[in-house]
């Protein structure tokens, strides 16, 4: 069945007829030409097609579009105001927490949800919210700096 | 589009649900968080021309407080019942075994309902659920009607929902203080894939004797396992010759068979492992 929707994607609604088959990440991919949101395993494990909706993290590729209409929906497009990088952007360029950068999206906005959920996590519970998200270069020292890094970055945002 | 073109129908309410299922008879299913629909019907396993969404009845995902339990929605996320301070309080064992499911998006996605529905025969709800002495609301065609769990299970992805019926909550009683339980979850694999085999026990303790003693198993038969017979533990005392005796009872009843995670061998080897663990933490 087709169906019309609106998602409001990284600030501006976006009104689109769509399939009912239609999953979210091809919706945003395909439609909205957001290439950040990105399909590996395409079940859910790896984390490469991580969005945030309504502030938390989701597995786009088995999300079906279509149960979503009304919904905030943030890609890494969505993060830096254009001029800046967000501060979790800014963390991992400069812990170098990146090697090919295919998961780097995924990382950085689970990153982002784990340290608006938690301000100050336990390595053991950054460890565990980014366990869904895999980085076949194996660059998890730095993307655990990274998120410390990013952490204190955003207490002195918000003036702690 | 890599799923095949079907009908997404979003009922107002229990009552239009169970017509449009009655309509489209097995055409159509039911789905909840659609972790595991959706994915199969993507990789072309399952297909289905309806999908009968509950997202779109309100009230169905909530978690409440009644006076001798607390009553979980079918619609609950995985992440809501592990972060629930409610659950938290009376049944850690339950919140810990939901905090253990894949990953934080999984579990923010899945639900209680769509987990026991689903009814794998090695997922971790089950198996702590069974021996809190859960019970679950179905509604359909013919009204409303309560189904222990333990009664739910009925064969490889088989459960006793008749045609048409909905499942739209689980209500878990309130142990009595000299009670505790635990889960323990085995990976064979990587710790967030599904488990070899996870282990649930439940201890109401009277005098130092156990008054009544549960297990129940996933992973080592088509369905979530409950232990039957195990009354001749009652009034002795928890040591290693009465957890020997259990082990056994338990040997006798699970029938695993081999899977990725584990043979048939390795299973009933890890069976007594792990159910021997979950009883010496009761001890």
């Amino acid at each position: 069945m087709k169906r019309e929707i609106t998602l409001r994607v990284n600030g501006r609604d976006e009104t689109l007829i769509i399939d009912d088959a239609d999953t979210l990440l091809e919706v945003l991919r395909d439609r909205l030409n957001l290439w950040s949101v990105r399909e590996s395993c395409g079940v859910g494990a790896c984390g490469s097609c991580t969005v945030l909706i309504d502030g938390r993290p989701a597995s786009s590729c088995f999300l079906l579009a279509a149960r979503f209409d009304g919904r905030v929906v943030t890609t890494l497009e969505g993060l830096s105001d254009g001029r800046r990088l967000h501060f979790v952007q800014e963390a991992f360029v400069e812990e170098r927490a990146l090697q090919c950068a295919y998961c780097t999206p995924g990382f950085v906005l689970s990153t982002k949800a784990l340290l608006d959920e938690n301000p100050r996590p336990s390595d053991e519970e950054i460890r565990e919210y980014l366990a869904g998200n895999l980085c076949r270069c194996a660059g998890y020292a730095d993307i655990l700096r990274a998120v410390r890094a990013a952490q204190e970055k955003r207490a002195s945002l918000m003036g702690r | 589009m890599t799923i095949r073109s079907f009908d997404l129908l979003r009922p107002r309410s229990l009552q239009e649900a169970v017509e449009l299922l009655q309509k489209h008879g097995e055409d159509a299913r039911v789905v909840a968080g659609g972790t595991t629909l959706v994915i199969l019907m993507k990789q072309r396993a399952l297909y289905y021309p309806y999908l009968v969404d509950l997202q779109s009845i309100l009230g169905l995902g909530e978690i409440q407080n009644e006076n001798d339990g607390i009553r979980i929605g079918a619609l609950t996320t995985h992440r809501s019942v592990e972060t629930s301070p409610d659950v938290q309080r009376a049944f850690p064992s339950l919140a810990q075994a939901f905090s253990c499911i894949g990953n934080v998006r999984v579990r923010q996605t899945a639900t209680v309902g769509g987990n026991l529905a689903h009814a794998d025969y090695r997922l971790d709800p089950p198996p702590p659920l069974l021996v809190l002495g859960a019970e679950v609301t179905a509604f359909g065609p013919k009204g409303t009607r309560t189904i222990a769990l333990k009664d739910f299970f009925r064969g490889m992805y088989e459960t006793a929902l008749e045609p048409g019926e909905l499942l739209v909550d689980v209500k878990i009683p309130f142990p009595p203080a000299n009670s505790r339980a635990v889960y323990l979850r085995y990976t064979a694999l990587s710790a967030n894939d599904w488990p070899c085999l996870g282990v649930a026990a439940y201890l109401e303790r009277q005098n130092g004797r156990c008054q009544d003693l549960r297990l129940a198993l996933g992973g080592v038969a088509s369905t979530p396992l409950w232990i039957d017979g195990l009354a001749f533990a009652e009034d002795q005392t928890l040591d290693h010759a009465l957890i020997d005796k259990l082990l056994d009872s338990v040997d006798r009843q699970i029938s695993p068979t081999g899977d990725l995670r584990g043979s048939e061998w390795y299973k009933r080897r890890m069976a007594r492992v792990f159910v021997k663990k979950a009883l010496e933490e009761l001890l």
